[in-house]
């Protein structure tokens, strides 16, 4: 942008603080791409620096200012964002700039309610944004970072047992040993077969993730299987129990997100599906809430300054 | 290979296995290249490519076995692979998480259990858990034959693996070990049990065929529980057995409880089974219906009386009454079985007695017991006449032959009072062929036979042999089996060696008794040595003579009962009897007794004379007659002078010239070496006259023959007759009248045309003349 008045622009760039140490995770694009950004957790502080280089001699502007934003941006309605965090710094009041100059800033114990999100038609994202608002045309310069938000879910462990069946056909018994799980977490669990009356070809469990967005009446929901694990092999007879064992952190899931702002939700759910030898599917759905459990250190750390 | 509607035919087979072993070696050289090129992560990929082979449902138990060979060679490699990057420091629970990401389960399984089988080695987890986890993640494979192949692979890697010590808690002890094979067995039988009850009823006999082939799968589980050192005796009895046994009850599958019951036998020590019969055979009683429990017990039978027979009796623990519970538990399995077949309830007594005879020769009573039991079972069953050719038969014959054979005497049969009862139940034929049999084992074993009471029960035994039998089929039987089995019977009687000369007089006289019920075809077979025995008995009681007083007494009864008997075969056996009549006439002139001697000797005659027409035979019975006559001692001159008259008379009356020729030139020798008793001192006759006279006439009856041969041979004969009593003597034969007969051959010799034969009677005249010079020259060195 800085191309309009030749000789009035200017390069932002933005450094966060200890970048070096900080800890990098993958966040996929908009182009599913995934790039490597830094992670913060709730109530961590945001601060850095700001150096403005010009590429003249001098440059006008109405204001500087730094941003800590986060957003939510909808696939099919771009110009609409949500922003449910906007903090505002101001760097610089109304003024020229003789010389590329350095701004320090830092937004202190922010609170990001929200884990960074992109899906398949909602993102959600934190960025910095520096603007140095001019008359004609601002020069902003934006900084994506990801948010983690982790959870600790009390230890009393609800296991998931439930029996369904086809009346005179199909009766089973599943059981997972919980019902939230946190990323890196795995499940166990156990298929008892009370009846069978149809020839079961296998059975596999899939992890399905149900993203919906949009308010009513305008809801868009899609739904993506993330996993797919075969947990049986040939047909069993009554009283078989199957062992199930699925490692969750092999794929890539995000923690469970339920009405975010309003916006959106991403919900997993596990799926047992029995197929018999005329390929017909037997399945039934389970939702399973995901979380991401801190590691000690930084759970710890996230605590201490709040 | 097996062959079925859904599996296609034998050359589907092969071509579909060899699809599959092609991709086979295709997975495994990229997974061998990226090993060499230490990527492991693509190993593992192209590991689990070549595992999908395993997940076909197209191929026979036969194709996919060696499809599973091909593959589980090619994860050696891996596993060695991993166990090389545990050496150099390589996490394996990290690798065991990994390859549980595998899709597909079957695949996933097999490389779980690889990778499981380095963890362990590693030492890096605790040995029991990983097992356990192992055994338990395998229940995802329910698909029989794919499950059964994936356990098998589970107990090949860990078959060396497995903790067989019992202190270890930690990393795991023989009863982890214990808990794990039974675990997975229990697993594999059932996927063995379900592939019965899988398809169309129409390809069962398929599928039972598949399954037999498949069935060593199942047992190597047991073969492993076996191979524990730590496994004792107490261990078996308390965690092992018990465990077995409820599967093979609960599975309710014949094929699987009959090949397993059979593996128990087969795998574990007989001392193990010695302590827990009650158990097993318990078992036994439930199983299935169709299962053949018969050749299970008898397994298990036959199995310790080789045992206990091999190893010292000792081997069986004093405490465990074998016998008595296998009979308990026989009995109940047959109670339990209402429709079991008779040959099987039979068959199962037959190893009974066997084990009986085998572990506890000694207790007749055992035998005896299951005797009894099976002859119950059979009258509760109403079963007469068993035909010999129907498997029941075939097995009452087996069980009354394993004590024939089993007894180290054949006699201990004899004590066995049931023995008979069961004989009874056989048809005709049946019968007979025990008692051949029976007799030929006796003869065979050469033993003496003692009392008449033995004697008895034995007839007992073989009365078909002895008699015409109600039953018997109405057609003759075959001529030369009759005179062979007839024969064993008179062989028997040679057997009967009474320790007292009046025991044997007592069966002798009561088995003739016997033997003449048996009919003439018989008697002539039995009663001659009947005869012979009686002849023997006599010479007993001579021997004896200083301490029986009687014993004279006794031989006379001796010889009345031969004669009486020989009676009773002259017009049967007109010839045998004759030499009958001559034995008994030489038997008693040797114990002295003139007068029996002489009826016997005059009995002879008359046969000769009224029942001896053929010519032929004439000759051979009066040649007998003679030569017995010459050498008994005890005639007096009475007697004596009206047998040998009768004896020449009988000679000259012969059919044929050169008979009578040779004849009356053995009378001769009755006037001259046969022996005369004054009632004292028996004397020879030495009567020249009358000798000369015998050769005069057998001279001229030589020279009555027409055919110039035979007259030329009786004349060197009768030269040698001649030379005979020259030299002994006789003093009535002149060497003139000598010369006047060799002139006489000599010129008879010119005659004759040169041929075989007359080369004969040349040189046998030509010897003689040789030997007379010589004797002569003998005479004069003298």
């Amino acid at each position: 942008m800085s191309f309009f008045g030749i000789g009035q622009g200017a390069d932002i760039s933005i450094e966060l603080s200890d970048s070096e140490k900080r800890k990098k995770v993958e966040v996929k694009n908009e182009e599913g791409k995934k790039d490597k950004l830094p992670l913060y957790l709730d109530g961590e502080t945001v601060s850095g620096r700001v150096q403005i280089n010009l590429k003249g001699k001098k440059l006008e502007h109405q204001g500087i200012r730094v941003e800590f934003v986060g957003q939510i941006e909808m696939f099919y309605d771009r110009g609409n964002h949500h922003d449910f965090l906007s903090l505002v710094r101001q760097l610089a009041p109304p003024g020229e700039l003789n010389q590329s100059t350095t701004y320090p800033f830092e937004f202190l114990h922010v609170d990001k309610p929200h884990e960074t999100y992109t899906g398949t038609n909602v993102r959600l994202r934190y960025f910095v944004r520096v603007v140095i608002i001019r008359r004609i045309s601002d020069i902003v310069k934006e900084l994506d970072v990801a948010v983690h938000t982790l959870s600790s879910y009390p230890d009393i462990i609800n296991s998931l047992k439930m029996e369904v069946g086809i009346e005179d056909c199909l009766h089973i018994e599943f059981e997972y040993n919980k019902s939230k799980y946190h990323l890196r977490d795995v499940v166990v669990g156990k298929i008892y077969f009370l009846l069978v009356r149809i020839k079961i070809k296998h059975m596999e469990i899939a992890i399905i993730k149900k993203e919906t967005t949009g308010t009513p009446p305008n809801v868009y929901t899609e739904n993506e299987q993330v996993a797919k694990y075969e947990i049986m092999d040939g047909a069993p007879v009554r009283g078989e129990s199957i062992p199930i064992r699925l490692f969750l952190s092999g794929y890539e899931l995000t923690p469970t997100m339920r009405e975010v702002n309003k916006k959106f939700s991403c919900r997993y759910y596990l799926n047992l599906v029995l197929v018999d030898e005329e390929e017909r599917r037997y399945f039934k759905q389970q939702e399973i809430i995901l979380y991401r459990k801190g590691d000690a250190k930084s759970a710890r750390k996230a605590t201490a300054k709040e | 290979m097996s062959k079925g509607q859904s599996l296609g035919v034998p050359d589907d087979q092969d071509k579909l296995l060899g699809e599959a072993l092609k991709q086979v070696d295709k997975s495994s050289f990229e997974m061998k290249t990226c090993l060499d090129n230490d990527k492991l992560m693509d190993a593992l990929k192209h590991a689990s490519s070549m595992l999908s082979e395993l997940r076909t449902s197209l191929l026979s138990p036969k194709s996919y076995y060696e499809l599973y060979m091909a593959i589980s060679d090619q994860l050696r490699h891996l596993e060695q692979f991993l166990f090389d990057e545990f050496e150099k420091g390589k996490k394996m629970s990290d690798l065991y998480e990994l390859v549980q990401y595998a899709g597909n389960i079957v695949p996933r399984l097999y490389l779980l259990v690889t990778v499981g089988t380095v963890y362990v080695k590693a030492k890096e987890g605790s040995r029991k858990d990983i097992l356990r986890d192992l055994v338990e993640m395998c229940r995802g494979v329910q698909h029989p034959l794919r499950g059964l192949f994936l356990r098998n692979y589970l107990l090949q890697c860990t078959r060396n693996l497995l903790p067989d010590s019992s202190n270890d808690e930690l990393d795991g002890t023989v009863h982890d070990s214990i808990q794990f094979i039974q675990h997975n067995f229990s697993e594999m039988n059932k996927l063995w049990v379900r592939m019965q009850h899988q398809g169309h009823t129409k390809e069962k006999d398929r599928r039972e065929k598949e399954r037999l082939e498949l069935r060593i799968l199942v047992g190597t589980n047991l073969v492993r529980l076996s191979q524990l050192e730590a496994v004792d005796k107490s261990l078996y009895l308390k965690s092992v057995l018990p465990n077995i046994l409820e599967q093979v009850v609960k599975c309710r599958d014949a094929i699987a409880q009959e090949y397993l019951m059979e593996c128990i036998i087969q795998v574990f020590p007989d001392e193990f089974h010695l302590e827990s019969l009650n158990p097993y055979l318990k078992t036994c009683a439930d199983l299935q219906e169709f299962v053949n429990v018969k050749g299970i017990i008898i397994t298990l039978i036959d199995r310790l009386a080789a045992f206990a027979h091999r190893s010292d009796i000792s081997a069986i623990p004093e405490d465990i009454k074998l016998f008595d519970i296998f009979q308990q538990e026989i009995a109940i399995v047959i109670q339990s079985r209402p429709n079991m077949e008779t040959e099987d309830i039979v068959a199962l007594y037959v190893s009974l007695v066997n084990l009986a005879i085998k572990c506890y020769a000694d207790q007749l009573n055992y035998v005896d017991d299951a005797l009894k039991s099976t002859q119950e079972i059979l009258t509760k069953k109403d079963m007469s006449k068993v035909g010999s050719n129907t498997s029941t038969g075939r097995e009452l014959q087996q069980l009354l032959k394993v004590p024939i054979d089993g007894y180290d005497a054949v006699l201990t049969v004899l004590k066995l009072e049931n023995y008979s009862s069961i004989l009874k139940h056989f048809d005709y034929d049946g019968r007979k062929s025990l008692a051949v049999y029976l007799l030929q084992a006796i003869l065979d074993k050469n033993e003496a036979i003692t009392s008449w009471t033995q004697v008895e029960t034995l007839f007992d035994l073989i009365s078909p042999l002895l008699y015409d039998e109600a039953d018997q089929p109405t057609d003759e039987p075959d001529p030369e089996d009759f005179s062979e089995e007839q024969g064993m019977v008179a062989r028997l009687i040679h057997l009967f060696k009474a320790q007292a000369p009046d025991q044997q007089y007592q069966i002798i006289n009561n088995s003739k008794k016997v033997f003449v019920k048996g009919g003439d075809s018989r008697v002539v077979h039995t009663l001659i040595p009947v005869v012979f025995s009686s002849y023997r008995l006599v010479v007993a009681y001579r021997s004896i003579q200083e301490t029986d007083s009687k014993w004279f007494q006794k031989c006379e009864r001796i010889f009345q009962l031969s004669l009486q008997t020989i009676s009773e075969l002259c017009k049967l056996a007109p010839e045998p009897s004759l030499r009958l009549y001559l034995q008994g006439a030489l038997t008693a002139d040797g114990v002295g007794n003139e007068t029996i001697a002489y009826e016997f000797l005059t009995q002879a005659i008359t046969l000769y004379e009224e029942d001896i027409s053929d010519s032929r035979e004439q000759v051979v019975c009066l040649t007998l007659i003679v030569g017995t006559f010459e050498s008994m001692a005890s005639l007096e001159e009475e007697n004596h002078e009206a047998v040998r008259t009768k004896c020449a008379v009988a000679s000259s009356r012969l059919l044929k010239k050169p008979d009578q020729c040779r004849c009356v030139a053995a009378c001769a020798h009755l006037f001259w070496s046969a022996k005369v008793s004054d009632g004292n001192e028996p004397t020879e006759c030495h009567d020249s006259k009358r000798v000369m006279e015998c050769l005069k006439k057998s001279g001229r009856i030589a020279n009555q023959c027409m055919d110039s041969v035979v007259q030329t041979q009786l004349l060197v004969e009768l030269l040698n007759v001649y030379i005979l009593f020259l030299e002994k003597g006789n003093n009535e034969i002149s060497q003139q009248f000598l010369n006047q007969l060799i002139e006489k051959i000599k010129g008879n010799i010119e005659g004759l045309d040169k041929n075989e034969e007359t080369e004969q009677v040349i040189q046998h005249f030509e010897n003689t003349l040789t030997h007379h010079r010589q004797s002569k020259q003998q005479s004069e060195a003298d």
